[in-house]
């Protein structure tokens, strides 16, 4: 990128827009953020004065924190399980030749756009109809199925952009295909995967639709959690709740950013 | 025992009803180099890439040392090959990528590290051992490539385009130097190309290749000198063609009328054909200002115009046209004190070679 480029009253047009659409996106979140510091029993905008008190009570209270930890716990078990099912399927969609790749392909990222109230629903009928009734194993079996998408999408993307002749070379020098791929072809995808994983974990842990029909009144997630109290109370301890997520999120993102560099993976 | 004979034998490849390779058969003796040469598209690489065993062939087999390749891994083949793309690992250090096959057989640390060091040497980079691929020039990629290829001490060394990515100059001179290491190792090497040159500059035996079929097969000098077919003689080197027709015999050689102004006598040839293919190769024309030479209508001798005269450094390219239209390609050697072109566009000259350069192609 040359400076020439980026100068003058095109930059200045470029920039306006870029802060537009950043505001655009981001001021919800800010508000939420303002709100939840509200000196007051309501949620109002702006927020009148400034206290903690909120962060204090959601931190005290039971039925978030056992909802934030079941929820992270979903989280990391959907993250593992959508990456064991997703890295192995993206390999057979891009380095595979079979009859039927393409409705295949296409099968495994349906749920992208399938509403996912249908999915829950559908999911719902058949883990019925197969008797498992463990509400924590039914939702870890939905979200693996929502997230997978994600994960088979981005580790497609990575592994079209890995030279072939690399694993060609490894297995010419005395590597087995699996040795291969654990030697050459997953340090090329690295990015791409880690990429794919923390969309895995977001997507399960903000998942309403899908959760909605698969927790019940023992194993409830945090949206659900959320909602609930949206629709009894709604004080400044749901924009609390929601800041705690938000952050969650952020120093997700920026850990990913730190160790592989999110900005290449999404590049790809 | 470095050196394996390498044979392949009715070597047939097809992908859905597409016939890549054609049924190829061929010998390579031990310490030979031998490349593959032809158009893409024309199973080269596709050949080659079976020897190493990473296509499995429709039909066919290919056999080291007279033991059976066919169902052999390649990751137990024992193979070196060298990439167009260089394809070196590009999260490891150059001595990690060389190691890699060293550490695929298990070979101890002390070990490796000791022939990674050798083979660091022997590709002249031992100062470049902690470099990433991507710190290196092409040319110093290509060397770790090869140095990573030698270091397992392969039975056959295999080469897909290993220079193409590289500029001309230092082309050539890795050219050189990569068949002056093959020798020394006397290590039986196959190599793909598409480039006439490389395969006459390296090569003890150049295949030429043709929609997956072998065209011919044989030294540089048969090759060039002794093209069997209109494709050969037209892909290796330049070619005049002329077609023409049997006017008279003289023993075993016969004069072959081309066109009114131009006939062809020819050495050998023959006794059941009647039409012909001559090809005669650029360089064996010698052009001469009217006047200069004999002056009657004789055989291998025509009167054209200079119709392109391109001055290339140690050679001139002129492009003739006879009256009847058909042209004629000469190339000249320079003089170092020459000045220039000797001949201008539009010139009237005399076109005559000797009839030893008259070579009959049989398959047209």
């Amino acid at each position: 990128m040359t400076d020439e480029r980026f100068s003058g009253f095109g930059a200045f047009i470029l920039y306006t827009i870029t802060a537009g659409m950043m505001l655009f996106i981001l001021a919800p979140l800010l508000l939420v953020m303002a709100v939840s510091v509200s000196d007051s029993y309501f949620v109002t905008f702006p927020p009148q004065g400034f206290t903690l008190k909120w962060y204090a009570k959601v931190l005290q209270d039971r039925d978030f924190l056992e909802a934030m930890r079941l929820s992270i716990l979903l989280a990391l078990g959907t993250t593992v399980g959508s990456l064991l099912f997703g890295v192995p399927a993206a390999f057979a969609l891009v380095r595979g030749n079979f009859f039927g790749l393409a409705a295949i392909k296409g099968f495994l990222l349906s749920p992208l756009i399938f509403p996912a109230l249908v999915t829950g629903l559908a999911l719902l009928q058949v883990l019925t109809k197969l008797g498992s009734q463990d509400a924590r194993l039914n939702l870890l079996i939905g979200h693996v199925v929502v997230t997978s998408p994600y994960v088979i999408r981005t580790v497609v993307t990575s592994l079209q952009l890995v030279d072939e002749n690399l694993e060609d070379a490894a297995r010419t020098l005395g590597a087995n295909r699996l040795t291969t791929f654990w030697r050459v072809t997953l340090p090329q995808i690295a990015s791409g995967v880690a990429a794919g994983g923390l969309f895995a974990f977001m997507v399960s842990f903000d998942n309403y639709p899908v959760t909605m029909w698969l927790a019940n009144s023992e194993y409830s997630p945090v949206p659900l959690v959320l909602m609930r109290q949206l629709v009894n109370v709604f004080d400044p301890s749901v924009p609390a709740m929601s800041t705690i997520i938000i952050l969650m999120a952020m120093v997700g993102v920026l850990l990913l950013e730190k160790l592989v560099g999110l900005r290449r993976a999404l590049a790809a | 025992m470095r050196s394996s004979e390498v044979r392949l034998e009715r070597l047939s490849k097809e992908y859905n009803r597409t016939v890549a390779v054609d049924d190829v058969s061929l010998t390579i003796e031990p310490g030979h180099m031998v490349a593959l040469l032809g158009p893409s598209g024309c199973g080269k690489t596709t050949c080659l890439r079976m020897i190493a065993g990473l296509i499995r062939p429709t039909s066919g087999d290919v056999f080291v040392n007279d033991n059976r390749m066919t169902g052999v891994p390649v990751h137990r083949r024992n193979v070196g090959m060298l990439f167009q793309n260089y394809a070196l690992f590009p999260h490891l250090t150059v001595e990690e990528n060389i190691a890699f096959g060293l550490e695929m057989r298990g070979i101890s640390k002390a070990d490796a590290a000791r022939k990674v060091g050798e083979a660091l040497n022997l590709v002249q980079l031992s100062s470049f051992g902690k470099r990433y691929p991507a710190q290196l020039s092409g040319g110093q990629q290509q060397r770790v490539a090869l140095g990573r290829a030698l270091v397992i001490e392969p039975a056959m060394l295999l080469l897909d385009e290993p220079l193409g990515a590289l500029d001309k100059g230092l082309r050539e001179s890795m050219q050189v130097e990569l068949r002056a290491l093959q020798r020394r190792l006397g290590l039986t090497t196959v190599m793909v190309t598409h480039d006439q040159d490389e395969a006459l500059t390296m090569a003890d035996k150049i295949v030429v290749m043709r929609d997956g079929r072998l065209e011919q097969v044989g030294s540089a000098t048969e090759i060039y000198q002794r093209p069997t077919s209109k494709f050969v003689a037209q892909f290796i080197g330049a070619s005049n063609l002329f077609e023409g027709s049997i006017e008279q015999r003289n023993g075993n050689g016969a004069v072959v009328r081309v066109s009114p102004e131009l006939s062809l006598q020819v050495d050998q040839i023959p006794q059941s054909v009647s039409d012909v293919m001559v090809s005669i190769r650029p360089e064996a024309i010698l052009v001469e200002r009217i006047g200069q030479g004999p002056t009657e209508q004789r055989a291998n001798s025509v009167m054209a115009r200079v119709d392109q005269a391109i001055y290339r450094g140690f050679v001139s390219h002129y492009y003739l046209k006879t009256p009847s239209g058909g042209q004629i390609i000469v190339f000249e050697q320079n003089q170092s004190q020459q000045a220039g072109l000797r001949y201008a566009v539009g010139e009237e000259v005399v076109a005559r070679w000797e009839s030893p350069s008259n070579h009959v192609i049989v398959r047209h």
